[in-house]
């Protein structure tokens, strides 16, 4: 019986072995760079904001305080939300680079702002970044099958088969061998992660998380290539049928279901609503302002006995109007939140299927970057306009004068929540 | 019969029988079909939609009811892109970009709803279209049925036997490369036609299409000789496996993700709120519409006192109002295009520097072809772009005119106080349907096909350094045979 310590004797001494490991374990560090610098990248973007948002709203406030007209500074003063990337982001960067992570918005009506985009580089877009998710899914199962796919055959090849399986016993010798180079693929894929969570101050119980689904991916593609290895077959043939189920799970099957899931689940209602909102508010100007305002306040009952207005034009009015819009196409923004999910969920069942999706859809939750994640930042942010608006009615609807001082009482994003 | 013609019938034959090259070829072309199918059904629907939606915000602008010409400032215009005709074929960028833009005054916002952020985490496992059916799967196929072409005969002996009879190690070569380029007219098939059908039927540009059957047939011609001359370079057929599965994992997977992510990092981009900031910050550097004392706005209001030769705005024949407007809009879409063009400028740079890289890749110079013929690259995004901001400075500014010219400066100065003033302000909604509709212009002829120039220039360049490696393994060949 020869021992694990023989055993990875015996792997290194093999040309291509050490080579191998070595490439993955580059590539995994420089995917963990990469993932570093683009959420460094990120961070700084949202530190660079925090002054420069102070000093719009100094400059704002410098000039609606003069009139004190609480319209004005509810019109003219934007407020900056923002998504910080969570401990973990850069493993998987997810849609952190289409979707907006900072965004300002204002006590008008919501809808027309928040679905308002990043400006990115579509073309580099396209392909997605490499991650670590990335080396994971993809290069790690081709790793595995350069090691793994003549385990069994190149002995068979070099006439040793027999004797090595009466010295070692049938399984107990290709469970140590198969073990021995699904622990060194895990561990030159891992390390660097572990490195980069730690220098990023991501939690203990997350790493483990991530590590453990990485861990059973990497488990599965062992099997399969030892499956395949059983079957008798050469180490070309060995190779040739391991890269096509790579192919076949990692690029075609995904891609078949992305086609299946997205026309199976239309979602039309984006554009639609943006649409119906706007010939919502706009007519509001020509509506009676009566009928504007008692439908506002069957929401917001407690402005109805605030004063009433007599001039062609009054905020009150104004903002009722909006806040109206808003509420107009709510049923088509709940309908457009549903088939969002129902895509999203869809991808979770076929990752039950196929463990590239599955990993993924794993990898991208923990690291909160996901569509899921998307979503959860837009909620924040419609809770925050919410604020955002109670803040201003009571200065507009009481005609209250809004003063310098006042600026700084405005709600704040909260980091979290 | 040539050695060549019969060495490439043998090849043939061969692959005929064997089993996995049937379900290889068939896998592929059915995939390929199923792609084509799905991408031209696909690219039809979202153009009706986008025809539809683009009809209806064309309506309902036509149909706003009598209003201040500010208000329709304000309401706007949705202008949606039409998707080129080839996007059936290779949707490139379009589901990474927004198909619908809000034009209004003042402001310009994004292009929303793009697909990608409308998709699970799916869509970064890359789309089923015939572009990607080709670019990716279309190698690994001829790498499977071709790694052993040449290195197991030699493995066998047969080609031993070959030379004894007096054939050359170039017509080896040459008559497998012969037969796997059929395996290659095989998988690029269903790609032609689909490319006929949306040149007959979808009014495909011809020479484009020819353009994208040229690319790949180019692109798929580099991989059969790169996986002849490796079969016949390698020390064995299990060694060729490994260095042309390793080659193509370089070339379809790493390379274009490398490609971005090293593209980015060496020329970042603001986010989209810096820039608005920087833009409202310049603008109040010109000047301050806010501010009653503004110099720029004092000088600009002198100067049209002057030209129209009054003292007053009170005494001018237009609503100075209306004029203010149009100058405000002058100053503002000016900013936009600097900078637009300047973020424009950034991401052209980025995608240079990125197909620089497809000296490493052959895909990504496929890629680029394909996406520039097919108008489906990030240029006929800006050409969107470029134009929706034309069409709304045109629109905004024929607004504000009407504003001008329509409007009294004491009707719409009283507008709010003076029921009357405010009812003489709402000009007729005849104004609104004389407002052209947005007509967007594709890429000429011309256009596309010197956008696809680069791509074209780099797989030239694969192609003749695929040629020379397989001259280069013949030489080797021949003197190991003799």
């Amino acid at each position: 019986m020869i021992g694990l310590g023989q055993e990875l004797r015996l792997f290194l001494r093999q040309r291509l072995a050490g080579p191998t490991l070595a490439l993955l374990a580059v590539l995994s560090a420089i995917s963990i760079g990469a993932g570093m610098l683009e959420i460094r990248r990120q961070t700084e973007a949202i530190a660079r904001i925090q002054p420069l948002q102070a000093a719009e709203e100094a400059a704002v406030a410098a000039w609606v305080s003069r009139e004190g007209d609480a319209g004005n500074a509810a019109y003219y003063t934007f407020h900056a939300t923002w998504d910080r990337p969570s401990a973990l982001a850069f493993a998987a960067l997810g849609q952190r680079d289409v979707a907006p992570y900072v965004l300002r918005v204002r006590a008008l009506a919501l809808e027309s702002q928040i679905h308002e985009g990043e400006s990115y580089n579509a073309e580099l877009a396209l392909p997605g970044r490499f991650d670590w998710a990335f080396v994971l899914t993809f290069l790690a199962p081709l790793i595995l099958i350069v090691l793994l796919h003549d385990l069994i055959s190149s002995e068979r090849e070099a006439g040793r088969l027999q004797a090595l399986q009466a010295a070692g016993g049938r399984t107990g010798l290709w469970v140590r061998r198969a073990g021995l180079r699904l622990g060194l693929v895990f561990v030159a894929v891992a390390a660097p992660l572990a490195l980069g969570a730690g220098m990023s101050g991501a939690k203990a119980a997350e790493v483990l998380a991530v590590l453990t689904a990485a861990g059973f991916y990497l488990a599965f593609w062992t099997l399969v290539c030892v499956g395949v290895g059983a079957l008798g077959r050469s180490s070309v043939a060995n190779g040739a049928v391991l890269a096509a189920t790579w192919v076949v799970l990692t690029l075609v099957l995904p891609a078949l279901a992305h086609m299946v899931i997205n026309r199976a689940n239309p979602v039309r209602q984006g554009v639609e609503l943006t649409l119906a909102q706007r010939e919502a508010v706009h007519a509001g100007w020509d509506k009676p302002k009566d009928a504007t305002l008692s439908a506002f306040f069957k929401v917001h009952p407690e402005w109805r006995n605030t004063p009433p207005v007599t001039s062609g034009f009054h905020w009150k009015w104004y903002y009722a109007f909006q806040h109206l819009g808003d509420l107009s196409v709510a049923d088509q923004v709940r309908a457009y939140r549903r088939g969002l999910e129902s895509r999203d969920a869809w991808t979770a069942r076929v990752g039950l299927f196929l463990p590239a999706v599955g990993v993924q859809t794993a990898l991208h939750r923990m690291a909160g970057t996901d569509l899921a994640a998307q979503l959860a930042y837009q909620d924040r942010i419609r809770a925050f306009h919410e604020r955002l608006r109670r803040f201003y009615y009571p200065y507009i609807f009481n005609e209250t004068p809004f003063r310098k001082g006042d600026f700084g009482k405005a709600p704040r994003w909260a980091e979290s929540g | 019969m040539s050695p060549v013609l019969r060495i490439a019938t043998n090849e043939l034959r061969v692959l005929a029988r064997a089993r996995v090259a049937q379900l290889a070829i068939a896998l592929v072309v059915a995939l390929s079909a199923v792609a084509a199918l799905t991408a031209i059904t696909q690219g039809q629907e979202s153009q009706e939609i986008r025809s539809r939606f683009q009809a209806q915000a064309d309506r309902e602008f036509d149909g706003q009811p009598a209003r201040h010409p500010h208000r329709m400032v304000h309401y706007g215009h949705f202008v949606f892109r039409p998707l080129p005709a080839l996007a059936g074929f290779d949707p490139g960028v379009d589901a990474f970009t927004g198909s619908t833009l809000f034009l209004e005054g003042h402001r310009q916002n994004s292009a929303n709803f793009g697909d990608v952020r409308q998709s699970s985490l799916l869509v970064r496992f890359g789309q089923l279209t015939p572009a990607f059916v080709i670019q990716a799967l279309g190698p690994l196929v001829l790498i499977f049925l071709g790694f052993g072409a040449i290195a197991r005969e030699r493995d066998s002996g047969l080609l031993r036997l070959h030379f004894a009879q007096g054939v050359r190690a170039g017509q080896v070569v040459l008559g497998k490369a012969a037969a796997l380029s059929v395996v290659a007219g095989l998988i690029l098939a269903p790609a032609l036609i689909a490319l006929a059908w949306l040149t007959v039927f979808a009014g495909a540009v011809p020479a484009a299409a020819l353009m994208l059957a040229a690319g790949y047939a180019a692109y798929l011609l580099v991989w059969v000789l790169a996986t002849t001359s490796i079969s016949a370079l390698a020390p064995s057929s299990r060694t060729a496996l490994a260095s042309l599965v390793a080659a193509w994992a370089l070339s379809a997977i790493l390379a274009p993700r490398l490609a971005t992510d090293i593209a980015l990092l060496a020329a970042p981009q603001p986010t989209r709120l810096e820039t608005d900031i920087a833009i409202q910050r310049d603008l109040k550097k010109i000047g301050d519409s806010h501010n009653p004392d503004d110099p720029y706005f004092t000088a600009f209001r002198a100067s049209v006192l002057k030209t129209y030769g009054v003292a007053r705005v009170e005494d001018l024949p237009v609503n100075y109002r209306g004029l203010i407007a149009m100058e405000g809009e002058r100053l503002t879409s000016a900013l936009f295009e600097t900078y637009a063009e300047r973020q424009f400028a950034d991401q052209k740079r980025q995608s240079g520097l990125a197909l620089a890289l497809g000296g490493v890749s052959p895909t990504l110079a496929v890629r680029s072809l394909s996406m520039a013929a097919s108008g489906t690259d990030l240029e006929g995004h800006r050409r969107f772009l470029r134009q929706a901001e034309a069409y709304r400075y045109a629109i905004v500014q024929r607004l504000n005119r009407l504003q001008a010219e329509r409007l009294t400066y004491s009707d719409d100065s009283n507008r709010n106080s003076d029921p009357e003033a405010g009812r003489r302000v709402r000009i007729d909604p005849g104004a609104w349907r004389q407002t052209p509709d947005f007509v967007y212009r594709p890429a000429s002829t011309a256009e596309s096909l010197a956008a696809s120039t680069p791509g074209l220039l780099l797989l030239g360049a694969w192609l003749a350094l695929a040629g020379g490696l397989a001259w280069a393994a013949s030489r080797r060949l021949e003197r190991a045979g003799s």
